[in-house]
């Protein structure tokens, strides 16, 4: 009632002391308008103004964002599944004689899966890591040079035996593999490579044939030397002969050269 | 290398695609996403008979993607400097001009 009143005083005076200098009775300040609205106000068009021309502008770049390298390394720490899974292909390349990388262009779950039945038939396993964990894995051991062929959908094809041939012939069923390279007993080959190593023919057969190159000497003379040794005298002659008849020949020309 | 979001792969009009390139060397990533995007299956669906031919070399080549289509024309990008997007909009720009085509032709 009073507050009431009071207003109608100060409304009423209001001009009266105006004009003679004096600063109103009452002032109120709760009144019109909120100042906390639920909505955005409206900014006041000086207030907008104001902010225009008081707008933050960043001092330009020197360098462009990409042009210098970054001084800090920021290296960042492996979490637990990675370091799990680095242990798990740690493990891998110590078992295994045979890594290939494959890549593998949209087989669906069906052709996966026979894929692998194929190949766990000759004990061959498919396995799956993540590109990033197995790049960062080879970059620190000796397999650094595999490390381009990680990208994009890949995945090993891991046994303990090189069994190539089997490996070649269940892939050439699946038209969406494509294989990439593998490593084999710690030798790094590449898609010919693979096919070449598969059309080698298997170590013993080798050996054999080293065996019967180097004996076919040794045999010759042993057989040789089993004959009569009349026969064998006078073979030696005839060769000291033909060893002398050859010196001569040799010795004439120089001789001419000489001269 | 975020796969394009836009419709899938259409080869209707594709007969056969060649991809060669070389694993070992640097700039072959385009190339082999480009090859992953187009061999997959939602790609290979939409045309059964179009062959899609991985060549692995180690020749030190380019990669070389060679598109040979229903009408005989052939597309030859050299994947070596180019970005797998934009080899993929210059296969599809192509793909569709033949296709509204052959589509319109069947209408009519």
């Amino acid at each position: 009632m009073t507050y009431f009143l009071l207003k109608m005083t100060a409304t009423l005076c209001a001009t009266l002391l105006r004009s003679q200098g004096w600063l109103p009775l009452i002032q109120s300040v709760r009144h019109g308008s909120k100042a906390v609205t639920r909505h955005k106000k409206p900014v006041h068009i000086l207030k907008q103004k104001l902010l225009a021309v008081t707008q933050y502008i960043p001092p330009g770049r020197a360098v462009a964002p990409g042009a210098y390298p970054s001084k800090i390394k920021h290296v960042l720490e492996d979490n637990g599944f990675t370091l799990l899974l680095k242990k798990d292909l740690k493990k891998v390349f110590e078992e295994c004689k045979m890594i290939a990388v494959v890549q593998k262009n949209g087989s669906s779950a069906e052709e996966m899966v026979v894929l692998k039945h194929r190949l766990f038939k000759h004990g061959i396993r498919v396995k799956f890591f993540p590109n990033q964990v197995t790049r960062s894995f080879l970059s620190d051991s000796v397999y650094c040079n595999m490390a381009p062929l990680f990208i994009g959908p890949t995945v090993l094809f891991v046994s303990k035996e090189p069994k190539v041939k089997e490996m070649l012939s269940a892939l050439k069923a699946s038209p969406q593999m494509t294989l990439l390279g593998a490593c084999i007993d710690n030798t790094l080959l590449s898609a010919q490579g693979i096919v070449g190593y598969s059309k080698l023919p298997s170590v013993t057969v080798i050996q054999g044939e080293l065996v019967s190159g180097l004996t076919m000497l040794t045999s010759c003379t042993a057989s040789m030397l089993q004959r009569h040794p009349a026969h064998l005298s006078a073979l030696l002659q005839q060769y000291i002969k033909q060893q002398s008849l050859g010196d001569g020949v040799e010795a004439a020309p120089k001789a001419e050269e000489a001269t | 290398m975020a796969a394009p979001s836009k419709a899938t792969v259409l080869l209707k009009a594709v007969k056969k695609i060649t991809v060669q390139f070389c694993p070992f060397e640097s700039n072959v990533r385009s190339t082999r996403e480009f090859l992953a995007l187009v061999g997959s299956e939602k790609a290979r669906s939409t045309n059964m008979n179009c062959e899609v031919i991985p060549v692995v070399k180690h020749d030190k080549s380019e990669p070389v993607v060679d598109v040979t289509y229903v009408d005989g024309e052939r597309l030859v990008m050299k994947g070596g400097k180019l970005t797998c997007l934009e080899m993929l909009s210059a296969f599809q720009s192509r793909c569709s001009d033949k296709d509204p085509q052959t589509k319109a032709g069947a209408n009519k």
